[in-house]
């Protein structure tokens, strides 16, 4: 199941170019891109497949993501950068 | 003989941007602060943007001064042609007149050189010396690579490793304008690093590729952060592509009863409707459609009765179509559209009515994009491809009502760096998966009592 669904291939309209399921899967590191359901529920029973190949705190953490928008993704990437950046001079 | 092509002169592109913040019926909540709750102030953005910059994303003044020296730039390509697609409303055959702003004119084969360039001066005479972006399969990262380049600041991408192996020309291109593109997840950051210590083989992501671009430009002197969308002062520079519209259908006395961009992030959208918005709002009759990517498939089977999207179920349910019903382009509201990351201008004006937001599937938008270049020659970027399937959807429904229609549109980018993505669409690879009896049954037992369209 999993290797036959890794082979689809969608236009990311994120990134802008073609990837397939197998990206989509893994794009949030140990999470689904965010998307992932709305770009591929018409194509399989998406949400199905997840709740089957996730663990139930992964699929809680999966569906609980709040959208954010972008000045405030922003100003968390910055905090986050000098944080960094001070525990690496330290 | 008809005419085609409506051009302005050199002197007649418009000296000024439109912020259409100075016009909206109740003005926007400012954004908070994650950490204090507070309205976001200049301090908390300087870190990634040069203060003049910060100014514009914040000011309620009507029009801003295009400085000289970005319009001297402007003129390479600008003002762009406005042109009738002639061929395409003869294989329409609808009542409707089309014209489009070919914004796949510029060096970068799109319209996001209308900010890149503005953002590239500003930097440059607030001091700044090297500018870092993110880029998924590049064409931000080139239009920015291009305008570093004209203003002498040296320029950094971070392409999201998955693009960076599968769009090479793209890299090709910010190489040939100076910049350093490097794939992301990288060595460079902090951020990169430990995405590759914990995954070596990382594909990427643009989450990824933005922390690093953020970190590299607060974490380097006489750097700044840049992005191509979603941000106010971005749509406000792409208001040029509206403006000179205006001037344009204003030389032929003609006046659009439809107005129509794609929107990914808004920012081309914003650019061709925001002039238009602010007559609507002093109450000229125009109707403004936003055309977004939806995977609904052109099929009459298929598993929706609510906006999937959403499934912790946070926002109200978006109805689109039930198994069993002739397919239609789905409505979908303001909250999808911000959950798809839209710029939040382009969410309010949806709020407000003033815009009505539509979403097409990459089967038909394609299927749109090839009948435009067989017909008018010119291939479009597969996003250009979302708002020639809004003009399509308007022209049948115009023909059906016979109804006349003027259709305005922004022909935001050319194709000829995505011809992959044409390539898949041929091969048949972009095919709504054909679902098994089976499946469609248990799908539809898990959406019963849910709300139907």
């Amino acid at each position: 199941m999993v290797d036959k669904y890794d082979q689809l291939e969608i236009r990311c309209s994120r990134l802008g170019g073609e990837v397939n399921f197998s990206y989509c899967r893994k794009e949030g590191g140990e999470l689904p891109c965010p998307r992932i359901v709305s770009c591929w529920y018409s194509f399989f029973p998406i949400e199905q497949y997840l709740r089957e190949s996730m663990d139930e705190k992964s699929w809680n953490t999966f569906v609980g993501q709040m959208s954010k928008d972008k000045i405030t993704t922003l100003i968390e990437l910055i905090e986050t950068a000098k944080k960094r950046s001070q525990i690496k001079d330290e | 003989m008809e005419q085609v092509k409506v051009v302005l002169n050199d002197d007649e592109i418009p000296k000024q941007w439109y912020n259409i913040q100075a016009d909206l019926p109740t003005p926007m909540k400012p954004p908070l602060h994650p950490g204090t709750g507070k309205p976001v102030g200049p301090d908390d953005l300087s870190p990634v943007f040069p203060m003049n910059l910060i100014e514009q994303e914040v000011s309620q003044q009507r029009w801003i001064d295009i400085p000289e020296p970005v319009l001297q730039k402007y003129l390479l390509w600008r003002p762009t042609p406005l042109s009738r697609a002639l061929n395409f409303e003869k294989l329409l055959g609808a009542p409707v007149k089309i014209y489009y702003k070919n914004e796949g004119v510029s060096p970068a084969g799109s319209h996001k050189p209308n900010t890149a360039i503005a953002q590239a001066y500003y930097n440059k005479i607030f001091g700044i010396k090297r500018l870092a972006t993110e880029t998924g399969a590049g064409q931000w990262g080139s239009a920015l690579a291009m305008a570093c380049k004209m203003f002498d600041l040296e320029c950094r991408v971070y392409m999201v490793r998955v693009s960076y192996e599968q769009k090479p020309y793209r890299r090709m291109m910010m190489n040939t304008w100076g910049a350093e593109c490097i794939p992301s997840p990288s060595t460079m950051t902090n951020a990169g690093r430990q995405v590759l210590a914990e995954h070596p083989d990382s594909p990427g992501s643009l989450g990824i590729a933005i922390s690093e671009a953020v970190e590299d430009a607060v974490t380097h002197q006489n750097s700044r952060y840049s992005l191509g969308s979603v941000l106010n002062h971005v749509l406000l520079h792409q208001t040029i592509i509206g403006l000179e519209a205006q001037k344009q259908m204003e030389k032929i006395g003609v006046y659009p009863d439809v107005v129509i961009g794609c929107a990914g992030g808004g920012s081309n959208f914003a650019g061709i409707a925001l002039p238009y918005a602010r007559d609507k709002i002093h109450g000229k009759k125009v109707q403004i459609i936003a055309a977004e990517p939806s995977s609904c498939p052109t099929m009459t089977k298929g598993p929706f009765a609510y906006d999937f999207g959403d499934l912790a179920k946070m926002t109200p349910l978006l109805p689109m179509h039930t198994l069993g019903h002739d397919f239609v382009p789905a409505p979908i509201h303001a909250g999808g559209l911000r959950y798809h990351g839209m710029a939040p201008i382009v969410s309010h004006l949806v709020n407000e009515k003033l815009v009505e937001a539509r979403a097409y599937n990459q089967m038909e938008t394609f299927d749109a994009g090839v009948k435009w270049a067989r017909n008018e020659g010119f291939i479009p970027a597969p996003e250009t491809n979302h708002a020639i399937a809004a003009v399509v959807d308007v022209a049948m429904k115009a023909k059906e009502e016979g109804k006349e229609k003027i259709i305005l549109f922004d022909w935001s980018g050319h194709g000829l760096v995505d011809l992959a993505a044409y390539d898949a669409y041929f091969a048949g690879k972009l095919e709504a998966y054909e679902l098994p009896d089976e499946e469609i049954r248990r799908a539809l037992k898990a959406i019963e009592g849910l709300p139907k369209p």
